[in-house]
């Protein structure tokens, strides 16, 4: 709304003015990320992430000897308010930026934080977030189209379905997943026989999914956000289709649950695997701080892909002993094997992120998620 | 034709709830030629009230799922009407006599201030309703499948209207009540205490929207501080398909309304419901702004 | 104060403002810029409701037209942020002529209704990705910086000045509008549309003028407004952002240019006494939009009736 940006603008300037002054001998750390609007349990967990790396970081003395700082900038999700995210965290000198959740958003700040040489590292999984050339930006989660892969593979070869049913929402994210996954199938040789859009935010699905039934698939797949896809599966089932539910990564949230309620058991979900479910002991002994300090767990997978894109900007800082953007990033993009949360962690000359394997995990009558496929 | 009907089934749901909290609009409309902006974000406090009751009720698991249903829309209906009662004393009152315009931005800031308000006291997040509280019973004629929730919202709606429709036909006030909605002058020269009339209104409105936004509640089992204004929108084009200032108008023009969006998602594109529905807005604006049963509603000056 | 004197003190307060840039912090200058780009809207806002008495609801959607209009010439056809102004200001006043022909015989409440449903139309429209052209629900990013000369303005303070102008034009306009026989139309529709039309006036066309007019201005601000944030996306045209211009109108005074200049200010200055309030802050508007009403249901700063 108005209002709104115009007091981020606002905030922004005050705030850049501010920062100026500080201290020299700190490096800050900026978070653009959804704190508020449809996404805000995301954005909230990226936030509290970023904020307990850098206590842990301050704790042992900091980076380099420099104190570690945060600011955060709320992007709501909306591409308007990343723009001006963009700006706020770019007048007050960030060294990095953390985020933002959504595509969308990442994308809208991208050439901002480019062109002042600042680091960006975020979840968001549309293809042409690393297509641009920007030097300075790592993506931390696995793009669309490795996933769409899988996960032609998981519905056509591993589970044999023969009616598929395609949704996806308007957002370049679900948008972009949904048309890779289409072709996937397609090249998987499977068949689909509906295709359609849904509105986001809209509650009800119950005419998408009558005429979806009338289609008799024998799975719905769905490429957008928890919020609608609890709402789908729990609209699915109380019109009575019997077609399994397949989720894309954004589906992975405990709202999901919530929201579709008894339903949820028996919804698939195409992810790499939860934080609760990860092997690695780093994983763990954060899971066990963040737990600490917060009270909860991380939100979903995209909390941790995010620490791990701090973790591995960290990491170059210390290895190669600069905080010269360009130094971090030579380092960066031949980065390989590194420990990460969310499993060996590395980046191509693109800033493409290499390693960690997607799975299927089906949602269990107590709300855990258990791996269906690969088998292993 | 079973995809039909249970797009009807669904449209039917759906229409009496919009049919709900339109009554309120057209009878505020009808009395005070206003747009109540904030009734939508009154009928979203009942959510959210029946939410809370629900999920303290159902937590200490002391109750029967019966009784924390009828406490919740009890306390919904109670709460809310007092919030429409005190809109009605503080935003409204003080300006009937002015600039029409003026009671309209008024609306719109109770609107913002109700909408921010919940924000405050629930969080901005959506919230869900707890499971096993409403019967999740389902009958199946052919592939058509009816839920017990929906069955009792169309028929609490149901009796609820026929109610309001004897009230304010039937008995002595709602005489006053239509009276009033004449000419007020007129009214109050027969000995109508109109006041009285108008809080009337703003009694029975924002209760009826609070059954209706508890309706979402259940049926959808969530709710989110500022679905409002996409509810109050629908309803108010429900009420103004039916002829707005009319009370069985905005009855009729709900279900329509409620049929002719399910329809339209099913059969057209669900990409585009919405603005197929604010499409035939226009258009019945445009060919009979009066609606199906409304008569030329004199502009106050 | 007469009229020529507040007219006078205008056109310095004005000019000082020119200089700004030298002097003020580029805080100020960031809010002043987007305060300028607002009180555009507002004024054009101000000649459909305030001076020809339409309840216009949809206006963010003129301004939504431009901003579309130069975010997709610049980005897609690689056209200058300032050639592309006219060319939104055409397309936005074409879409008020297209729009509006069929509503204006609506009268009062019912075109208010149909101008919300324009503005959600328009609202789907642009996150349903109509043609391939608008970017969906995250818009359109990359917007270029305007030239003149050849020179690309990257700085606040040139983004300023380009904003303050087109404001100061735009106040001229409305001033020669306020002085002119079209001026004088449009408030006799408002005030007795009968009689305007037995006097031989045609209500109809003098009312999508004043749509046109009003959404062409609107579209001018959408250009800069483009070009100011690198960014459109549909959420900065929705129907609360119609609701908010609407409201400016209506709090500060209708068709008095200072009363909408200060209604546009205090969506500024309200959000920045209550920047501590953060969350509350739209509690707080709320609340202070019933108070103005009840305490100055004329608004703040009410036209002045003057001898005709």
């Amino acid at each position: 709304m108005l209002k709104q940006k115009i007091l981020i603008a606002v905030t922004a300037l005050t705030l850049g003015a501010a920062a100026t002054t500080a201290a020299a001998e700190s490096v800050t750390f900026g978070v653009q990320a959804p704190i508020t609007g449809q996404y805000a349990n995301e954005g909230q967990g990226i936030e509290k992430a970023v904020r307990l790396l850098a206590r842990q970081l301050n704790e042992k003395g900091g980076l380099l000897g420099k104190d570690v700082k945060v600011v955060a900038c709320d992007d709501e999700g909306k591409a308007t308010q990343a723009a001006l995210c963009g700006r706020d965290l770019s007048n007050q000198d960030v060294f990095a930026v953390i985020g933002s959740y959504t595509s969308g958003a990442t994308a809208a700040s991208q050439p901002i934080f480019a062109r002042a040489n600042i680091l960006q590292t975020s979840d968001g999984t549309a293809e042409q977030l690393t297509q641009h050339g920007y030097k300075l930006f790592f993506r931390n989660a696995p793009p669309n189209s490795a996933e769409a892969a899988f996960t032609g593979e998981y519905l056509v070869k591993a589970k044999q379905y023969k009616r598929i049913a395609i949704i996806a929402d308007h957002s370049s994210f679900a948008k972009g997943l949904g048309e890779a996954v289409t072709a996937s199938v397609k090249k998987e040789g499977g068949n689909i026989v509906y295709n359609g859009f849904i509105t986001a935010g809209s509650q009800d699905y119950r005419s998408v999914l009558t005429t979806i039934k009338s289609k008799n698939p024998d799975v719905i797949y769905f490429s957008g956000y928890y919020s609608d896809g609890g709402l789908i599966r729990s609209q699915e089932k109380a019109l009575g289709i019997d077609a399994d539910f397949v989720g894309g990564d954004a589906n992975q949230n405990v709202k999901f649950g919530e929201l579709a309620g008894k339903a949820a058991m028996g919804s698939v979900i195409i992810n790499v695997p939860a934080p609760e479910n990860l092997p690695y002991p780093e994983a763990k002994s954060f899971l066990n701080d963040y737990n600490a300090a917060y009270g909860e767990n991380p939100p979903s997978i995209f909390t941790l892909t995010n620490a791990d894109g701090m973790r591995a900007i960290v990491k170059a800082v210390q290895e190669t002993n600069s905080f010269d953007p360009s130094d971090v990033a030579t380092y960066l993009h031949s980065l390989r094997d590194f420990p990460g949360f969310t499993g060996p962690l590395g980046f191509d000359d693109k800033g493409e992120r290499l390693g960690s394997a997607f799975q299927a995990f089906e949602i269990q009558g107590d709300g855990s998620y258990k791996t269906v496929y690969p088998a292993n | 034709m079973e995809t039909f009907l249970q797009q009807l089934v669904n449209g039917l749901t759906v229409g009496s709830i919009y049919a709900l909290i339109a009554l309120g609009y057209t009878m505020v409309y009808g009395i005070l030629k206003l747009i109540n902006f904030a009734h939508g974000d009154l009928a979203v406090l009942g959510a959210f009230i029946g939410l809370t009751v629900m999920t303290g009720m159902a937590g200490s698991g002391a109750a029967p799922a019966n009784w924390i249903v009828i406490v919740a829309f009890v306390l919904a209906v109670l709460v809310v009407a007092i919030a429409g009662v005190l809109l009605e004393f503080t935003a409204y009152r003080p300006l009937r006599h002015a600039h029409r315009l003026s009671a309209v931005v008024s609306a719109l800031g109770a609107s913002m201030f109700i909408e921010n308000g919940i924000m405050l006291i629930w969080s901005p997040q959506t919230l869900t309703f707890p499971e096993g509280i409403m019967p999740d019973t389902t009958f199946h004629y052919g592939s058509v499948v009816i839920s017990a929730t929906q069955i009792s919202i169309v028929a609490i709606s149901f009796v609820l209207m026929l109610a309001l429709y004897l009230y304010v036909n039937k008995t002595r006030f709602g005489t006053a009540i239509r009276a009033s909605a004449i000419d007020q002058d007129a009214a109050r020269l027969m000995g109508i205490n109109v006041n009285k009339v108008i809080v009337s209104v703003f009694i029975l409105g924002p209760a009826l929207g609070a059954i209706g936004g508890l309706f979402i509640g259940v049926y959808y089992r969530q709710a989110v501080f500022d679905m409002g204004w996409i509810y109050g929108l629908n309803a108010f084009i429900a009420a103004i398909i039916g002829g707005i200032g009319n009370i069985p108008g905005a009855m009729i023009g709900g279900l329509l309304l409620g049929l002719f969006s399910s329809l339209a998602g099913g059969y057209i594109s669900s990409t585009w419901q919405q603005a197929i529905v604010f499409g035939l807005l226009i258009l019945i604006l445009l060919v009979r702004p009066t609606g199906i049963l409304g008569e030329r509603v004199a502009e106050k000056v | 104060m007469t009229i020529q004197t507040m007219r006078r003190v205008g056109g310095m307060i004005w000019v000082i403002g020119l200089v700004l840039p030298l002097i003020a912090s580029n805080n100020w200058i960031s809010i002043l810029s987007i305060f300028a780009i607002y009180a555009v809207v507002a004024l054009s806002q101000d000649v459909v409701l305030g001076r020809a008495g339409m309840y216009d609801m949809g206006h963010a959607v003129y301004f939504g037209i431009g901003a579309y209009t130069t975010a997709i010439l610049n980005t897609q056809y690689g056209v200058p942020i300032l050639w592309t102004m006219p060319i939104a200001v055409v397309v936005s006043a074409l879409f008020g002529v297209i729009l509006s022909a069929p509503i204006v015989k609506l009268r009062g409440d019912y075109l208010l209704v149909a101008t919300i449903g324009f503005n959600e139309i328009f609202r789907m429209a642009m996150v349903n990705n109509v043609a391939g052209i608008t970017g969906g629900p995250d818009g359109i990013f990359g917007i270029g910086v305007p030239s003149l000369f050849g020179y690309p303005i990257m700085s606040q303070g040139g983004l300023y000045l380009i904003n303050w102008v087109l404001l100061g034009v735009v106040l001229v306009l409305m001033n020669n509008l306020e002085k002119s026989r079209l001026g004088r139309v449009f408030r006799y529709l408002k005030e007795d549309e009968l009689a305007a039309t037995t006097l031989g006036v045609n209500a109809r066309y003098y009312k999508v003028l004043a749509f046109a007019l009003g959404a062409g201005i609107a579209g001018a601000a959408g250009t800069l407004f483009a070009s100011q944030l690198a960014t459109v996306s549909p959420s900065a045209f929705i129907f609360m952002e119609s609701v908010t211009l609407f409201a400016i109108v209506i709090v500060g005074g209708q068709a008095s240019i200072p009363g909408v200049l200060l209604g546009t200010v205090l969506m500024f200055v309200v959000p920045q006494v209550f920047r501590d309030l953060a969350e509350y802050r739209y509690l707080v508007f709320g609340f202070a939009m019933i108070v103005v009403m009840v305490l100055r249901p004329q608004g703040i700063w009410p036209r002045r009736s003057r001898p005709e």
